[in-house]
């Protein structure tokens, strides 16, 4: 009796256990099903390197190139932001300021990390938009350098708290033998500690790229959704989150439209466990020193 | 004089390193069995295959046999196994809870006792068997985990005793105690060999030489020389066991 | 380049990085206060506990909280069980093998994936594959499989920082692994599991994507009467009222957005709280 039970719980566990692989595996599967139909009647090189999205024209163009282009450009600006913030925010928080502050900013950072992010859009969309069209004096405020703002601050927390942990990682010994040898506070950190969570922090960088790749509303609500190639981080741009979220609701459930934004996810799901793998790797390492 | 536990040309090995060698052993009822010997002699894996702990590394395997009163141990139930060959830790290792729930928690979960009125009676005969009876009698419920560390490796003997074993094994018991503590263990020992029979592996050769009836000496996964432990102490057979308990090494 | 004195450049340093600590962590109180001090003069019950009026310009938000409380609790039974029981096979029962790296490295990706991805997923197998319609259930079950990575990685963290020698004492006296798991290990990491599971309630009350196309209706007249109905969420709906919809008044929109805002604060402050109040009662 009690010899069945821990059998059938062990059966259970290992069931519940293997649940993430066949996710993943349907996952792929079922946006590799649709993604691969439209591949075939498209073409992959006329999705890939189309300059032009104009699904309900005729006849229809299904380029992503401009898309991807979106995404990228809102991922750099936001990464050109928030990674120095958030780098230094964390060797601050884990190296500098007393325990009872600490708690309480990396509370704070926690809590970024609540504010669901149609609540980030629509502060963004009140207050960010048309103060970035009046300092500016454009159109719109509508912008990559808008979004890249606010997706930013939602990058923050991953960078944040990875980063931190890294640095924290680093053996007291090294920062006592720097110290000892008569370096700064400030040469220590720089110079040894930050260099030893190097791995880490690269971790922290490449998840919070895949944060930004990944958001939908903020972009959505904000970056201006014309999918034409930006030339500038002050024009609209449309990214690849934002088309899927945007379009999906008019499109005939079987058809090409609804495939092709299929195949978007499908580029998309390869972009993040690409970033995911390689931040994995450089945590794995961080592990070993 | 009746043998309790045979082993058989026993073999153990982590990965592919043996740490045990090919070693025939028997231990008898009711006896103090010291085993003592230098760092990674062998003898903490010796006595951890005696109940089978070691079945949860998964680079251990074994060659050879151990009969248990004619039982190979390694045919029965590892569970029941461990019920009826206890264990106690070098560090004690009292459960977070009260050290009344520290008692009934193997005997509950086991199904041995469960009225309520016999787990009462059961926790005060093993705390008076492990003479802490007096020192807790007034505060069973609180936590196990604030005790002395003399007193809690006593209560992990209690433990032990609840779920009425017939072989207890000690895996240096008293490393990290003080020594008043450790002669109140030591008392402990030679007071229970009546009811049970025990293997005591100490680092500590005074320890083996004051309470076990025999004593085996373990260097570099081999069994040099086991005997009644004034001959062991007075005349050993072999040099290297005089030179360890004179202190040339180890 | 000049050189700058060692101390006077620790000084310069700690300064930028104050900056930076500061530019961090200021804008999540200005959007609570922005966001309280335009949306409070809004909220009532009756706001709170009646239907939307005049195409949304008027009226509550009922059908959107209780859109969202029956998507979240769903999701949340759903994938607690399972992502506790994969905590416990990775943590207690599996093998430092290949397979157990793979398994790893699949939860790593689950929780890499895009948002949105998960609602294409969603709108793919149970929306249509498995024909449960764009329903309470088919969102539910979108963001379970979402948020059963966090759930994994906070359990197994919890139940590791369980000390090994907890289940050797137990083991040891011939109880079985089950029983150890059950008696010694879940109760000493439940703290761990409950804060984590706040969290993840909290994460998922506040996601939009996911249930774009499983779950959300941009208005229904009526409340939900069964897990097979479409609903209103509260952040479809800031989205709706504050995108789709011309001359909104600006108070329902920031009183929309307080509602959902001070749930989620709500939640994971508990959180915040209840981890720091465990740590401090550890027992060992």
């Amino acid at each position: 009796m009690k010899k069945a039970l821990d059998f059938v719980v062990e059966k259970i566990v290992f069931i519940c256990g293997i649940a993430s692989i066949i996710f993943v595996a349907l996952i792929f599967f079922f946006l590799f099903k649709e993604g691969l139909s439209f591949l075939k009647d498209f073409g992959v090189l006329k999705f890939i390197g189309g300059r032009f999205w104009y699904p309900s024209s005729s006849p229809t163009l299904f380029g992503v190139l401009p898309l991807i282009v979106g995404s990228v450009f809102v991922t750099i600006g936001a990464c050109v932001i928030a990674v120095p913030i958030g780098v230094m925010t964390a060797l601050f928080i884990s190296e500098i300021v007393p325990k009872g502050i600490r708690d309480i900013l990396k509370s704070l950072v926690e809590l970024i990390a609540a504010i669901p992010s149609v609540v980030v859009g629509f502060i963004g969309m009140i207050t960010l938009v048309p103060l970035v069209k009046g300092i500016f004096n454009l159109p719109t405020g509508l912008t990559v350098f808008s979004s890249s703002i606010m997706l930013a601050f939602m990058a923050i927390p991953t960078i944040v708290t990875i980063s931190e942990d890294a640095i924290r990682s680093v053996p007291w010994q090294y920062k006592q033998g720097a110290l000892a040898l008569g370096a700064t506070k400030w040469q220590t950190l720089r110079r040894i500690i930050l260099k030893a969570a190097m791995p880490g922090i690269i971790a922290a960088v490449m998840l919070g790229i895949g944060r930004v790749i990944g958001e939908t509303m903020v972009v959505m609500m904000i970056t201006g959704n014309s999918a034409h190639i930006p030339h500038s981080i002050f024009e609209p741009a449309r990214t690849m989150t934002a088309t899927i979220a945007a379009e999906m609701g008019e499109t005939v459930r079987g058809g090409m439209h609804y495939k092709s934004l299929f195949a978007i996810g499908l580029v998309l799901f390869l972009i993040t466990f690409f970033i995911n793998f390689i931040a994995d790797l450089f945590l794995g390492k961080n592990k070993n020193t | 004089m009746v043998d309790k536990i045979k082993i058989e040309s026993l073999s153990c090995y982590y990965d592919k390193k043996c740490v045990l060698e090919s070693l025939n052993l028997n231990i008898v009822k009711n006896e103090i069995l010291g085993v003592i010997g230098p760092a990674s002699s062998g003898k903490t894996t010796f006595l951890r295959t005696l109940n089978r702990m070691n079945d949860f590394d998964i680079t251990y395997s074994r060659k050879g046999n151990v009969y248990l009163d004619g039982d190979n141990i390694f045919d029965i139930d590892a569970e029941n196994l461990r019920r009826r060959v206890g264990m106690l830790f070098a560090m004690p290792i009292p459960l977070p809870m009260s050290i009344y729930d520290n008692i009934t928690y193997a005997p509950k979960r086991l199904g041995l006792v469960t009225k309520k009125v016999d787990l009462d009676n059961m926790v005060e005969s093993v705390l008076r068997d492990s003479s802490l009876w007096d020192e807790v009698k007034d505060r069973l419920a609180a936590s196990a985990m604030k005790m002395s560390g003399g007193q809690q490796q006593r209560l992990c003997i209690a433990r032990v005793l609840a779920i009425n074993p017939e072989v207890i094994l000690f895996d240096e018991p008293c490393l990290s105690l003080d020594p008043i503590s450790i002669s109140k263990v030591e008392e402990l020992m030679v007071e229970l060999k009546k009811k049970y029979t025990i293997v005591l592996v100490t680092n500590n050769v005074k320890q083996a030489s004051r309470i076990s009836d025999r004593t085996a000496f373990f260097l570099m996964g081999k069994l040099i020389e086991v005997d009644k432990t004034d001959k062991i102490f007075v005349s050993p057979k072999e040099k290297k066991t005089e030179d360890y308990i004179t202190g040339r090494f180890g | 380049m000049i050189k700058l004195n060692p101390k006077l450049s620790q000084k310069f340093s700690y300064m930028f990085l104050c900056l930076a600590a500061f530019l961090a962590t200021t804008p999540v109180i200005l959007i609570v206060f922005i966001i309280i001090k335009n949306g409070t003069s809004v909220i009532s019950w009756e706001f709170l506990l009646s239907m939307p009026k005049d195409g949304m310009r008027g009226g509550g938000i009922l059908p959107a909280i209780l859109g969202t409380l029956s998507i979240v609790s769903c999701a949340i039974m759903i994938t607690l069980p399972v992502g506790v029981c994969a905590a416990i096979y990775l943590n207690e029962y599996a093998k430092d093998d290949i397979f157990t790296r793979i398994i790893k490295l699949a939860i790593i990706n689950l929780a890499g994936i895009p948002s949105v991805v998960y609602g294409l997923f969603g709108l793919g197998i149970f929306v249509m594959f498995l024909k449960l319609g764009v329903s309470i259930i088919a969102g539910a079950l979108t963001l379970s499989i979402m948020e059963l990575p966090v759930i994994i990685t906070t359990a197994r963290s919890s139940l590791d920082s369980v000390p090994y020698s907890f289940r050797e004492a137990s083991l040891s006296l011939g109880v079985s692994r089950w029983q150890t798991i059950r008696h010694v290990v879940l109760p000493n990491a439940i703290p761990g599991i409950l804060t984590g599971t706040i969290l993840s309630i909290a994460r998922i009350s506040g996601e939009t994507a996911p249930i774009l196309f499983t779950a959300a209706a941009f208005y229904v007249p009526h409340l939900p009467h069964s897990i097979f109905d479409q609903v209103m969420t509260l952040p479809y709906h800031l989205y709706i009222i504050s995108t789709q919809i011309p001359n909104m008044p600006k108070n329902i929109i920031y009183g929309t957005a307080l509602v959902l805002l001070m749930m989620v604060l709500t939640m994971s402050c508990i959180a915040i709280f209840a981890r720091i109040y465990f740590r401090k009662r550890r027992k060992w």
